[in-house]
């Protein structure tokens, strides 16, 4: 298939998507991402490699493409179906999120909302663009490129909350629980390849790997494959977590949410993939100084547990980021840190992992829908079962992105 | 010309001497000015009038409603376009009209009549700080303030009730209106007796496009 030819035929899908949202109460969006790439040479665990970036060698790439389709069943029913395409990863093409929304108009201090289907926890700040991006990096926190690969509910969404104008107050609120099935893996990759930073979105139907650590192989030992398949429900326990947020005007934001995947950690199935208890704390905060000049930050700790503590884990991450817009320019700067540590009966397997990070990045929107951006990022890391691949556990990772960026809605 | 000028000069003085400009200042409880204020003069003796303007417009620009305050006199019609590229789900529950209407991208709602007199808050279910007024009155003579709180009203010489609503004001229009006696041109001040009630208008002053999830 030539160039030309595949060119012509996404403009027509393009041209049909936009006619479609000019004149039905359906509403196309999408967006497409190009890069091209200065990269530091390290293998990443996209391709069974060791490294924490996305791209190993110095390309032009498809950074993100994604179409979301949000529509109405009845004036307080209505839907959104995220499907993306990935140039990298196991699978390419499927579904990030697909929900169902319930918000009736009601009176009151207090109103009620839920949603039902396969959907991101509204845990994060940073990622509130379009399809789950962030607007501010390419390259996201360690938190949300974690979250983004291994964590999705399949499950129902119960919401109280006040939105402050309304009630006179400065002050809008909501309390949120979650019931969830489909989680049950949800740790695996942080405990073996640790925190990485990418915006690669696991699928629906994904498979995620990582490098062939001999001691996760072995069939005398743990006897894990090197990869894991995020969204598989393993012991039919159901999920929960709970959410708080708070906001001062529209200024500040607050965010508190408690996951525990009630997973029972001695579920294995035919594929050896385990069950793992992961439960954890997330805490999000953003700031506007101006209208111009956001802080961002969010705190993530928990554990995960599988088998009879075969692997035991804590983690930790944080991030802190800042971003000024100046007209049609978007300036954003992230600093990372993140640690898993380890307290398991199988020492020869390691799951020690650290690491901190500096993205810095420009966004230029020439025009509505088109923009363009640069970033660079760097991190130091260390993981220390890169020993049982004779590689050293200290790595420095460069990763610079020259990125075209088309959006429609 | 001179008859012409002549003329002119004669259907001003006749137009003077039937009606006043009313100058009206409103001040809150700090004797501070107060802008965008509705202030509206009603009279026993005005026989009912159509609405000078049919049609009103509140767009939604930028997930805020403009205007924020909509002053219309009764039967008259409001339209709600959509100036933003996302979908809106304007409501009311107000007993001066309930209503809800669905604005879509591209697609052009039917303006809705507003009969009853009142106070019509609007909310947006898509939106939840979006928040807007329109204020419906039984007369022609009304107009908001601007930011110096004056407005200026022309109206014939008689006998008026002179009333003022914003949503920040937490007295009833009828607890301080003015009962006044037209002739020519005059200037009233409206002094809001109790404390006005918090302004959220720091709701729209952050124009940062990220915020919530999409």
């Amino acid at each position: 298939m030539n160039g030309v030819f595949l060119m012509r035929v996404m403009l027509g899908v393009l041209a049909v998507f936009t006619e479609l949202s000019m004149v039905n109460a359906q509403q196309f969006s999408g967006l497409v991402q190009a890069n091209v790439v200065k990269a530091d040479g390290q293998l990443p665990w996209l391709d069974g490699g060791t490294g924490i970036v996305q791209y190993q060698d110095d390309s032009l790439n498809l950074q993100q493409g994604l179409l979301n389709v949000k529509g109405k069943f009845t004036s307080s029913l209505s839907y959104n179906v995220v499907a993306n395409v990935y140039q990298n990863g196991e699978q390419h093409l499927g579904v990030t999120q697909a929900v169902v929304n319930y918000k009736p108009l009601s009176i009151g201090s207090a109103r009620f909302k839920a949603r039902a289907g396969f959907f991101y926890p509204r845990m994060s700040l940073e990622n509130v663009d379009i399809g789950w991006l962030s607007p501010y990096t390419y390259t996201q926190s360690s938190i949300n490129s974690w979250i983004g690969e291994e964590l999705r509910v399949a499950g129902v969404e119960v919401s109280l909350y006040n939105s402050g104008r309304s009630s006179r107050s400065p002050l809008s609120w909501e309390v949120l629980a979650g019931a969830f099935k489909g989680n049950d893996t949800l740790g695996t990759i942080l405990s073996w390849r640790g925190f990485a930073m990418h915006d690669r979105q696991s699928l629906q139907n994904d498979r995620l790997i990582f490098a062939n650590y001999p001691t996760v192989n072995d069939p005398d030992g743990i006897f894990h494959p090197s990869y894991v398949e995020p969204f598989h429900e393993l012991d039919g326990r159901v999920g929960f977590y709970l959410g708080a947020h708070l906001s001062y005007y529209k200024k500040t934001q607050l965010r508190y949410y408690l996951y525990d995947n009630q997973a029972d950690p001695n579920v294995v199935n035919h594929q050896r993939l385990y069950a793992w208890r992961t439960k954890f704390h997330s805490l999000a905060f953003s700031h506007d100084f101006t209208s111009n000049a956001r802080l961002i930050a969010q705190w993530l700790t928990g554990s995960s547990v599988m088998g009879q503590r075969f692997v035991y884990i804590n983690f930790d991450a944080w991030y802190l980021m800042y971003s000024h817009k100046l007209g049609a320019h978007r300036v954003s700067a992230r600093i990372d840190n993140f640690r898993v540590s380890e307290n398991d009966i199988f020492p020869n397997d390691i799951n020690e992992s650290d690491g901190r990070g500096l993205t810095i990045a420009w966004r230029y929107n020439i025009n509505k829908s088109w923009q363009l951006g640069l970033e660079q990022h760097v991190n130091y890391n260390r993981a220390y079962n890169r020993i049982t691949l004779a590689e050293q556990p200290k790595r420095d990772q460069r990763q610079t992105l020259g990125v075209l960026q088309f959006k429609w809605r | 010309m001179r008859i012409f000028s002549m003329g002119l000069l004669l259907g001003v003085t006749s137009f003077m001497s039937y009606a006043g400009n009313i100058e009206i200042t409103v001040l809150d409880k700090q004797n501070k000015a107060l802008s965008n204020v509705v202030v509206y003069l009603t009279s026993e003796n005005l026989a009912p009038q159509e609405p000078i303007a049919k049609i009103a417009i509140m767009d939604q620009v930028n997930t805020q409603f403009l205007p924020h305050i909509l002053a219309v006199q009764r039967s008259t019609q409001v339209s709600f376009p959509n100036s933003d590229s996302i979908q809106h789900h304007v409501y009311s529950f107000s007993p001066a009209k309930v209503f809800e209407l669905e604005l879509y991208k591209g697609l052009r709602a039917n303006p809705l009549l507003f009969e009853k007199v009142g106070v019509v808050e609007l909310g947006c279910n898509v939106h939840d700080w979006m928040l807007g007024y329109i204020y419906v009155v039984d007369t022609p003579y009304f107009k908001q303030t601007d930011t110096a709180g004056k407005a200026m009203i022309v109206l014939p010489d008689g006998e008026y009730s002179l009333k003022a609503w914003h949503p920040r004001i937490q007295d009833s229009p009828e607890s301080f209106e003015i009962n006044l006696s037209v002739q020519g041109d005059e200037q009233i001040t409206v002094e809001i007796p109790s404390s006005l009630l918090p302004d959220v208008n720091a709701y729209e002053n952050s124009d940062n496009e990220f915020s919530d999830y999409e």
